[in-house]
C-alpha cells in the first residue's frame, strides 16, 4: 500500500499535459507524450487488468498489449464519446477477457492451482484480487449484485448468457444489473 | 421522458463500463447531445471511475515499459533517462602510450633493496599458490554441491510433473463424477467375489461409457477385463479395459439394463464367458 502511495506521489510530480493536449500529441505520434501516458496510466490500467487476469506476469503482458493497441488505435479514439481513460479502460477490459478465455490461459490455470496451493501452504502473502481496484468496490455490493457484475463485467458474459447460466429471467438480470451499477456508482462517489 | 429517472436508471454506468447493448448505446448517444444533464452525468461517472482506478494503481513490472518500447521500436531515450558513461577517448590514448625506459646499471645501494623485494615476492608467490590450492578445493566442493542440487531440483521437477499429471487426471474424473448427465452404476462383486467393485459412468446424452475399476484383481497374463451392457438380458460388448490410470473410456453404448464385467482373452470375446463373471450392477432408471 505504501509503495502504491509513493508510486502515486511520483506521478504527481511529473504531471504536465491536459487531456486534450495529450490526445492531440498522441495522435501526432509524439513519443514523449506516449511515455508520459504510460507513466501516468499504466498502474491504473494494470489494476483493472489484474482484476481479470489474476496472474501478475501475464497481467503485465496484457498491459503491454493494451499499450500497443493504444498507440496503434489512437486515431479511432473520439473524445465526443468519452474520456481517454474510459477508452483505455475498455481496451484493457476486452484484452483481459480475451486472454482469460484463451485456451492457453485455461490450461495454465489448471496447473497453477497446484502451485498456488503450495505457495499458500508455504505461507507466502499474495495480494488478493478482491482487495484492489474496481473489484474492491464490487466486493462491497450485495451478494446477488456481486455475482452479476462479476459475470458481466469481469468475465464478459452477455446478459442473455447470464440468464441461462443462473436460470433466472433475462428481465431480472437486466434490472438487477442496473441496480447493481447504481449501487456501484454510489460507492465510488463516496 | 423524465431525465432524472433516465440518469438514475443505471444506463449511464452500463454505457461507460461497456455493458450496454447496441440499442441502449444508440439511445444514449442521441440523448447526450440533446440533454446537458445526461452529458454531465456521463462525465461525472467517467471521472470518478478514473479516480478510483488511479488511486488503486499497481506499479507494473520494471521491464514492461522497456519491452513495450522495444515492441513498438520506439527510441529508448524516453524509457529512462540514465545515460551510460562513454569512456573518454583521450584517456584511453594516454594509457596506451608506451613509456620507454633507458637501461641503466643497478647501483650497489639498491642491490640490497632488490634482495628484499625478491624475497617478498617469493613469499607472496608461495602464499598465492597456497591460496590457489585452497580456492580450487573450495571450487571443487561447490561444483559438487551444485551438481547435487541440480539433481535434486530435477528430481523435484519430475515429481511435480507426475503430481500435476495425476491431479489433472483426478480432476477430470471428478468432473465426470459430478456431471449431472452422468448415470453412475456401481457394479458389486458377485457372490464369491464380494470384495470386487467397479463403477460405470454412463453419459445420458452422449451415451459414452467410462469405467472406474475401483477394486479388481490384476488381470492375469494374456487376459483382459471386458465390459458388457445387458439389454433384456442380452449381453452386448461395451469394450475391453485397457491399461489406463483412473477412469477409462470404453465403447459408446446406446442401451443397457445392467452392466457387467467378465475376464476374457486378450482383445475381448464376441460373447461373454459367464463363468468368469466378476462384478455386475443394475442401471437405476
Amino acid at each position: 500500500m505504501r509503495l502504491n502511495l509513493i508510486y502515486q506521489y511520483s506521478l504527481e510530480a511529473v504531471k504536465k499535459y491536459s487531456e486534450t493536449e495529450l490526445v492531440q500529441l498522441l495522435k501526432q505520434r509524439d513519443q514523449s507524450a506516449y511515455s508520459y501516458l504510460y507513466d501516468n496510466y499504466s498502474g491504473a490500467l494494470l489494476s483493472v487488468i489484474y482484476n481479470i487476469v489474476s496472474e501478475v506476469e501475464l497481467a503485465n503482458d496484457v498491459l503491454q498489449e493494451v499499450f500497443i493497441k493504444i498507440w496503434r488505435q489512437i486515431e479511432s479514439y473520439d473524445d465526443a464519446k468519452g474520456r481517454l481513460f474510459t477508452w483505455m479502460l475498455n481496451i484493457s477490459r476486452n484484452a483481459s477477457i480475451d486472454t482469460v478465455r484463451s485456451k492457453g490461459y485455461q490450461n495454465s490455470q489448471q496447473n497453477q492451482e497446484l502451485t498456488d496451493a503450495k505457495q499458500e501452504a508455504a505461507g507466502s502473502i499474495q495480494l488478493s484480487v478482491d482487495q484492489i481496484g474496481l473489484r474492491k468496490v464490487v466486493h462491497q455490493l450485495r451478494e446477488e449484485y456481486k455475482v452479476l457484475v462479476e459475470l458481466a463485467y469481469f468475465q464478459g458474459y452477455t446478459q442473455d448468457e447470464i440468464a441461462k447460466m443462473l436460470d433466472i429471467p433475462l428481465g431480472t438480470v437486466k434490472t438487477r444489473l442496473r441496480s447493481a451499477l447504481i449501487q456501484l456508482r454510489t460507492i465510488i462517489k463516496e | 421522458m423524465i431525465i432524472e429517472d433516465y440518469i438514475s436508471s443505471g444506463i449511464i454506468e452500463s454505457y461507460v463500463l461497456g455493458l450496454a447493448d447496441a440499442q441502449e448505446i444508440a439511445e444514449l448517444e442521441q440523448f447526450r447531445s440533446i440533454y446537458p444533464e445526461i452529458q454531465a452525468a456521463i462525465d461525472s461517472f467517467e471521472a470518478s471511475l478514473e479516480t478510483v482506478a488511479l488511486s488503486n494503481a499497481i506499479a507494473p513490472a520494471a521491464d514492461t515499459k522497456d519491452k513495450l518500447f522495444l515492441a513498438l521500436e520506439l527510441q529508448d531515450e524516453f524509457i529512462n533517462k540514465t545515460n551510460t558513461i562513454e569512456p573518454d577517448a583521450t584517456d584511453v590514448k594516454e594509457e596506451a602510450k608506451v613509456v620507454s625506459m633507458p637501461l641503466k646499471p643497478i647501483p650497489a645501494k639498491s642491490a640490497k633493496m632488490f634482495q628484499y623485494v625478491a624475497a617478498a615476492s617469493i613469499i607472496l608467490f608461495v602464499l598465492s599458490a597456497a591460496l590457489n590450492v585452497y580456492f580450487f578445493s573450495k571450487y571443487k566442493s561447490a561444483t559438487k554441491q551444485i551438481v547435487a542440487l541440480l539433481n535434486q531440483k530435477n528430481a523435484l521437477y519430475t515429481d511435480n510433473q507426475t503430481i500435476q499429471a495425476k491431479y489433472l487426471e483426478l480432476n477430470s474424473s471428478l468432473q465426470l463424477m459430478s456431471d449431472t448427465n452422468i448415470i453412475k452404476v456401481a457394479m458389486k462383486g458377485i457372490p464369491g467375489k464380494e470384495g470386487d467393485l467397479a463403477t460405470v459412468f454412463w453419459d445420458n446424452k452422449t451415451k459414452d461409457v467410462y469405467l472406474l475399476p475401483n477394486k479388481l484383481p490384476k488381470a492375469p497374463e494374456g487376459k483382459q477385463y471386458q465390459l458388457w451392457a445387458l439389454v433384456n438380458g442380452k449381453p452386448i460388448d461395451a469394450g475391453v479395459l485397457e491399461d489406463c490410470n483412473g477412469v477409462c473410456k470404453l465403447k459408446n453404448t446406446q442401451k443397457a439394463d445392467v452392466f457387467a464385467i467378465t475376464l476374457e482373452k486378450k482383445g475381448g470375446s464376441p460373447t461373454p464367458d459367464l463363468s468368469q463373471l466378476y462384478v455386475l450392477g443394475k442401471v437405476s432408471s
